[in-house]
């Protein structure tokens, strides 16, 4: 059973194979969770005193979306910066991660807002604000989108959450720089 | 055995999760998400991977424990949603068990595994199979020994504690974790299929 969905443009496949009752997108192995496992497995992140949990779970998103982003981004209809960013926006919005835009970018840096994140919406919605910014599943999403945008290998980037919704702000801010 | 399981699965795998203009899926009292299971499997790998034979089984606690309660509350909101009136709600004859049989149908459905009760004790005691599981997919060549389901524990463990646990709590001060769940089989072991056994805690 397959069902195609336009997103802005971007047209997305999904699939679900009743042998194994598997969903797949575009033929990633995919999964339907709740904002209390992301906010969870966040939480599990920020307290993990062993290893750096944040950037290890920024890691493993940045990994997976990079390859996900970069098989979309050999389309021909996505070359530019301007057409992959637009893309990895609505990729972002159709799997539940919120709203997000690139406000300005080159090979070097960007700028990015989010003025709406299930992970910030959820974390709110279970235990209310928080002190930091606590989104590092974004962070790592939006490391991906740039290094995939540019042709460039995963861990090019490096993005910091200046300004959080979890932490109170009406949205979030994101910097991104080459590293 | 009223619960009609390929009808549910045929049904209910067809839901499909819609986005809202700020990209928000807001279903089942939750907000979902749809992310690669790559993204789960590899931080849960990683992390227990890394952290020393000391602290595995604290690490391992921890991972069940977003399941059990992301299972815990989607699962309420599962089994009060109308896709779930207008589906399941008229195969159900017995209560709970019927609802149990049901919600393992959705979890099928839903692609977080092909699994299903093979034995339940009403109010002691269910193991479950799964036939079929992302998380078996961090091992591709041989066999592990250290099995790695652990969304699938704390959701079958949370299934009970909506069962069997007392009134839902919202808050998750009661009810939850009235169970909790140990994996005794798993593909990623070698194992023909992932089996599960839940039992009441023993604080309880």
């Amino acid at each position: 059973m397959t069902n195609q969905t336009n997103h802005g443009g971007l047209q997305l496949t999904l699939a679900f194979d009743p042998r194994t009752c598997r969903h797949t997108l575009d033929g990633q192995s995919y999964v339907m969770h709740c904002h209390h496992y992301a906010a969870l497995y966040t939480q599990l992140a920020e307290d993990c005193g062993m290893l750096d949990g944040k950037q290890l779970l920024a890691d493993v998103a940045e990994e997976t979306f990079h390859g996900v982003l970069s098989g979309y981004f050999a389309r021909p209809e996505l070359t530019s910066p301007a057409e992959r960013f637009g893309a990895g926006e609505q990729y972002f919005r159709a799997i539940g991660m919120g709203l997000m835009k690139v406000t300005a970018a080159g090979p070097d840096y960007g700028e990015v807002t989010m003025p709406f994140s299930h992970l910030d919406a959820g974390w709110v919605k279970k235990w209310g604000n928080c002190d930091r910014p606590v989104n590092h599943l974004g962070r790592g999403f939006i490391a991906a989108l740039f290094a995939a945008a540019f042709d460039r290998p995963r861990h090019s980037y490096a993005v910091t959450e200046t300004v959080s919704i979890a932490a109170g702000a009406a949205e979030s801010h994101f910097s991104v720089v080459a590293g | 055995m009223a619960i009609d399981r390929k009808r549910i699965i045929e049904s209910l795998s067809r839901v499909k999760a819609t986005p809202t203009e700020q990209g928000l899926i807001p279903a089942f009292n939750v907000y979902v998400n749809q992310f690669p299971t790559a993204l789960w499997n590899s931080f849960a790998e990683r992390l227990t991977r890394n952290v020393g034979a000391n602290l595995l089984p604290v690490a391992e606690d921890l991972l069940v424990n977003a399941a059990h309660e992301c299972g815990y509350h989607t699962g309420y909101g599962i089994i009060t949603s109308e896709e779930w009136a207008a589906v399941v709600g008229p195969m159900i004859e017995r209560n709970p068990e019927d609802v149990l049989y049901g919600a393992f149908a959705v979890f099928t459905a839903w692609g977080w595994a092909k699994a299903d009760i093979a034995e339940l004790e009403p109010c002691k005691r269910m193991v479950v199979r799964a036939y079929d599981y992302y998380e078996a997919d961090s091992t591709v060549y041989g066999a592990t020994s250290k099995p790695s389901a652990y969304m699938i524990r704390g959701v079958c463990a949370a299934f009970m504690d909506l069962a069997y646990g007392g009134p839902y709590d919202p808050t998750g001060k009661t009810g939850l974790n009235s169970f909790h769940c140990a994996q005794t089989k798993g593909i990623e072991c070698g194992d023909d299929y992932g089996e599960f056994v839940v039992t009441a805690s023993s604080f309880v």
